[in-house]
């Protein structure tokens, strides 16, 4: 079996006993990728060079006898909008195009710290605004399940690159379901933790109230290793949860009590609700005690989404004036504002719609009528979530209402591609954790089951999810 | 119309982004779509429920203490004795 | 016809004090760096940045809150200020706004200065300094591009907002003079450094349109610019012609206010609370904390300089009016217990060089003594000549007239006079000789009433213009009128 197809606790432990070597395994893995990414289409930047170089590092290391870390020699593909020191970062924007950051996210040197190799930056939708990696300036990411099919966004990139083989695990940004989707679509677990217990240092702010970065795996096991390395508070954001560091486990617990949520069933297409609910069954079979739910403020999440995700993005979009970095455009003998508005206009389509309507709805005397009422709506759902977790241990439903759908499909209709993300916001929105766990196919097309729990309670989501793992046993890896 | 034409180039000028005639026309009829589908946040009654917010003692402040960052930090290539060089202000 | 004069201000003031900037780690230190040598990732507005609110920021802008009489909310929340400027490193800044029930740090507070008069605080908040621009040719108009330095960005400001509570641009001075030695007490901001206090005002006059002047560089220069700009406006209303509410920029060569070149569409700031950072809880605890770690403000030195040493109010005043004169006074103290002599010797005698300095040179960027060889030792020495009857006052006037120059001390610089006066002796005789000779009545008188003396030392000092000892002199009379 070739080495790339491993998890990641075997890769650790296969290079530290000198089952294989570090080298082999990126040589092998960097094979795979020369193979399968002209179809696929899942990086920005390889890091080939570097990542071979590190290998070769790790192995003296292990062969001088030197302790190694938890995640050594770990091939991970890192979704572009977190900076990489000496990496290109570029955001899958022309604004980004040349942008080489002069810092480490924080998530990004607790990796290199725990023995990762970064392999390569993954694609996302510009910005991480767009639920199928096609608003990229890199060309649309392809599903390796079926690549005339999108992959899922906006961390499309991460997910089909963990699908295909082409590294062992990723990073991604979850802002309104950008982990959960792709993974659902591509047939892999990707998590997105709750908000404050991943710090963002360096994650490029789309919507900086909502998004987390998680782990995307192609088994919860992966997915818990990667979450280990990155949880836990940080000096360079506020936003982080002050507490002990955290360290989550693969436990065989049973006897859950889910609530499957019917606002998400009832919304999604048949296909997928089937699957749902047969992933409900699973878990009855493995103990668990399955029970409809409901939701009501669902209704109003997507709205109250897109008013705080497109408000935050004009503002944090506006820093994009190509003074200090950006792409080479001399800013002599332009007046100040047409250098600005000229630049600019390079932002992709969809960039620059999120900018006018976030703008739109700060303007003044509109504060009062979205952006405010967008917050209320969250302490409303919120509420809800709550008063359902005194209940139960997990909310259960499908993590995207359709299956994965053509390319070039809906991009024209933008909000008709808003409405997709109807089941992952209410995670963001509420702040609270959730994970996306491959269920099985409906039409040949992935179905992602998401596990939705209360705040910090990652633990319970993930023996929940390994658990209905082990008793799913979905197929892993597309032929390609 | 929830959105005007007008409406739409005015904050492509608060923005700063550079819109064609062509887009401005596209924009404005996808952004009116948008902004009538978040007009349902106006129906909802809200009156009584408290955002909410994230807070943080004052002793979970930075403390005062400087530090040199080391490295450039400047990517632009049009700079001038040490300054960035920007465009003309008038 | 009378004219009604409306004058708001809206103050900033650099957290000098402060080590760091308001959200990142570089040094507040920024003056005289290369340019763009003082930034890191987070003020130079680097994707994926974080603020990272600075403790002793919140702790300073909250004393400037108490020591203005303002009110404290539950929590403090930092908003977006959006606007495209090139300074900007993020084009948004960081600062505080009043909507929603959450307010800045401070607000609706008031403040006394002058004799009895106050003016109302709006509100005391917490903003980011931008960066620097420098015109490659000099002038705005005439460059083809800008240079840009953000050392400076990410200063942290505290921004005083008054109500228009000041009719006469000399109150105006005054409450800035009362302010500055507030914020100089507090020890948050060294406002003899460059730029480091600025002053924005409004200004309408009969009810008509406010027009705001920015771009005042110096608290000396803003009474200035209202005197001009009050004039403009009164000369437009007796013209008939409506004043236009606008923004007019004060110009710092040609001491006029001038309207701004760019028309620019109305802007529309999108403010929204900055999700990156959390509210703060302020809470009674820390108000506690800040009353308890306040340095002494001026108004109760005052009271302090009058109770425990018995100044006038007059003196204490002056005194308390700058730090650095106060703290002179202080020092002082600590060296010779005189406190009446030395606020004396300080406030009349002192000041008086100070003020020709000032004069001559117009700006109050350095010390107030900086160039005069003089400290609290050479004041505390004379203070005790003087007391212990040594030199009598004219000498030593004349005294501290030469050692401001010279740096010599008070005592050693006495000596040496004492000495050549012992030296000449035989004049001061024959100086006495003379008086006996053409006042015999007088000489008469003072052999039975010793008070005559002094009007025949009078007469000594008279003859000798003023350079005998008095006391050698006296005693050399009283021992002739007993010999003869
Ligand atoms: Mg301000
Ligand atoms: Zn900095």
């Amino acid at each position: 079996m070739p080495l790339y197809t491993l998890e990641a606790g075997q890769v650790v432990e296969g290079i530290k006993n000198r089952e294989f070597s570090a080298e082999e395994y990126i040589s092998q893995l960097l094979g795979r990728i020369e193979k399968v990414e002209p179809k696929v289409n899942a990086f920005v930047t390889l890091n080939k060079e570097e990542g071979l170089n590190r290998a070769r590092m790790l192995d003296k290391k292990i062969r001088d006898g030197e302790q190694s870390g938890p995640l050594a020699g770990v091939a991970l593909s890192i979704k572009d909008n977190i900076c990489t020191k000496g990496m290109k970062t570029t955001c899958a924007s022309k604004m980004l195009e040349s942008y080489i950051p002069a810092y480490d996210a924080t998530v990004i040197k607790r990796l290199m710290s725990a023995g990762a190799i970064i392999i390569g930056k993954a694609n996302l939708d510009e910005f991480a605004m767009g639920s199928t990696t096609e608003f990229s300036r890199h060309g649309p990411t392809r599903n390796p399940w079926d690549i005339s099919r999108v992959s899922g966004g906006s961390s499309g990139g991460s997910a089909a690159s963990v699908a295909a083989l082409e590294c062992t695990a990723s990073l991604g940004s979850d802002t309104g379901g950008s982990v959960r989707c792709p993974a659902s679509f591509c047939s892999v677990v990707g998590l997105k933790p709750t908000y404050g217990l991943v710090s963002r240092f360096g994650l490029v702010s789309y919507a900086n109230s909502l998004e987390q970065i998680g782990p995307v795996g192609r088994t919860v096991s992966d997915v818990v290793s990667i979450l280990n390395v990155i949880a836990g508070s940080d000096e360079n954001d506020h936003t982080t949860i002050n507490s002990n560091k955290p360290t989550y486990s693969l436990q065989e617990r049973k006897g859950f009590r889910a609530g499957l949520v019917m606002e998400f069933t009832e919304g999604a297409d048949p296909g997928v609700s089937k699957m749902i609910y047969n992933a409900a069954d699973t878990l009855e079979k493995q103990g668990c005690k399955c029970e409809e739910v409901s939701l009501p403020s669902v209704q109003y999440a997507l709205a109250s989404y897109y008013t705080i995700a497109t408000a935050e993005a004009s503002s944090n979009l506006a820093r994009y004036d190509n003074i200090r970095y950006g792409f080479d455009m001399n800013p002599e003998g332009y007046e100040w504002n047409s250098y600005f508005a000229k630049a600019r206009s390079n932002f992709g389509e969809e960039a620059k719609r999120r900018i006018i309507v976030g703008s739109y709805v700060l303007s003044s005397g509109y504060y009062g009528k979205y952006y405010l009422k967008a917050h209320q709506v969250r302490s409303l759902l919120k509420h809800e979530m709550e008063t359902l977790f005194k209940r139960y241990d997990v909310l259960i439903g499908p993590t995207m209402p359709i299956l994965p759908f053509k390319i070039g499909e809906r991009i024209d209709d933008p909000l008709k591609m808003y409405l997709v993300d109807i089941d992952t916001v209410v995670a963001n929105l509420t702040g609270m954790p959730a994970i996306s766990v491959p269920a099985g196919f409906a039409d040949g097309l992935p179905v992602g089951l998401q596990i939705m729990a209360d705040q910090f309670a990652e633990q319970t989501m993930l023996d929940i999810a390994y658990l209905f793992e082990q008793a799913a046993k979905v197929q892993r890896s597309p032929e390609l | 119309m929830v959105v005007t034409r007008e409406e739409v180039k005015h904050l492509g000028w608060l923005a700063k982004l550079e819109m064609s005639d062509a887009e401005l026309q596209r924009y404005t009829a996808q952004i009116e779509e948008i902004i009538s589908y978040l007009n349902m946040l106006n129906t909802i009654p809200l009156e009584q429920v408290k955002p909410i917010a994230m807070k943080k003692k004052f002793s979970e402040l930075r403390k005062d203490a400087p530090e040199n960052f080391e490295d450039a930090v400047l990517g632009t290539r049009y700079r001038k004795d040490g300054f960035v060089k920007g465009p003309r202000m008038v | 016809m009378a004219t009604t004069t409306k004058i708001g201000l809206e103050i900033h003031c650099q957290l000098t004090g402060a080590k760091s900037k308001l959200f990142c780690r570089c040094s507040s230190d920024y003056r005289g760096k290369a340019p763009n040598a003082n930034i890191c990732p987070i003020c130079a507005g680097l994707p994926g940045t974080l603020p990272l609110l600075n403790q002793k920021t919140v702790e300073f802008a909250a004393m400037i809150t108490l020591a203005l009489g303002c009110k404290f909310p539950d929590d403090i929340a930092f908003y977006r200020k959006n606007y495209f400027y090139p300074d900007l490193p993020k084009n948004f800044q960081l600062t505080q706004y009043n909507a929603y029930s959450i307010t800045s740090i401070g607000v609706d507070g008031k403040l006394e200065y002058g004799n009895g008069k106050d003016a109302r605080i709006r509100r005391v908040q917490l903003e980011e300094d931008p960066g620097r621009l420098v015109y490659a040719s000099g002038s705005m108009d005439t460059s083809v591009y800008v240079l840009i330095d953000y050392n400076r960005a990410g200063m942290p400001l505290v921004e005083i907002v008054t109500e228009p509570d000041f009719a006469d641009p000399k109150d105006v001075r005054m409450f800035l003079d009362k302010i500055t030695s507030i914020i100089e007490h507090l020890g948050v901001c060294d406002t003899k450094l460059e730029g480091s206090v600025r002053c924005d005002a409004n200004v309408s006059i009969d009810g008509g349109n406010k027009v705001e002047i920015k771009n005042i560089s110096s608290f000396a220069d803003v009474e200035k610019a209202l005197r001009y700009e009050i004039t403009r406006q009164r000369t437009m209303a007796s013209r008939e012609i409506q004043v236009r509410s606008e923004t007019r920029h004060w110009d710092d060569a040609r001491k006029v206010t001038k309207e701004s070149r760019t028309k620019e569409e109305e802007q529309d700031y999108r403010y929204f609370p900055e999700p990156d950072i959390p509210m703060v809880l302020l809470g009674s605890e820390f108000v506690s904390f800040i009353r308890q770690s306040m340095p002494e403000l001026p108004d109760t030195r005052k009271e302090r300089f009058m109770s425990k040493y018995g100044l006038s109010a007059h003196i204490a005043q002056v005194l308390i009016g700058n730090k650095e004169l106060a703290d002179f006074f202080e020092s002082t103290l600590m060296i010779y217990l005189s406190p009446k002599e030395i606020a004396n010797w300080i406030v009349t005698d002192l000041m008086s060089f100070v003020d020709e300095r000032q004069k001559k040179e117009e700006d109050k960027q350095h010390l107030l003594f900086a160039g005069l060889k003089v400290g609290p030792e050479h004041i505390a020495d004379l203070a005790r000549l003087v007391d212990q009857e040594t030199i009598n006052r004219a000498t030593a006037k004349q005294i501290l007239g030469q050692i401001v120059r010279t740096g010599e001390m008070p005592s050693a610089l006495a000596k040496k006079m004492h000495a050549s006066r012992i030296d000449d002796a035989s004049v001061l005789a024959q100086a006495v000789q003379s008086v006996f000779q053409m006042e015999q009545a007088a000489v008469h008188d003072a052999r039975r009433n010793a008070n005559v003396a002094n009007f025949l030392l009078g007469k000594v000092m008279k003859i000798t213009k003023g350079t005998a000892d008095p006391k050698i002199a006296l005693e050399m009379i009283q021992k002739k009128l007993k010999e003869d």
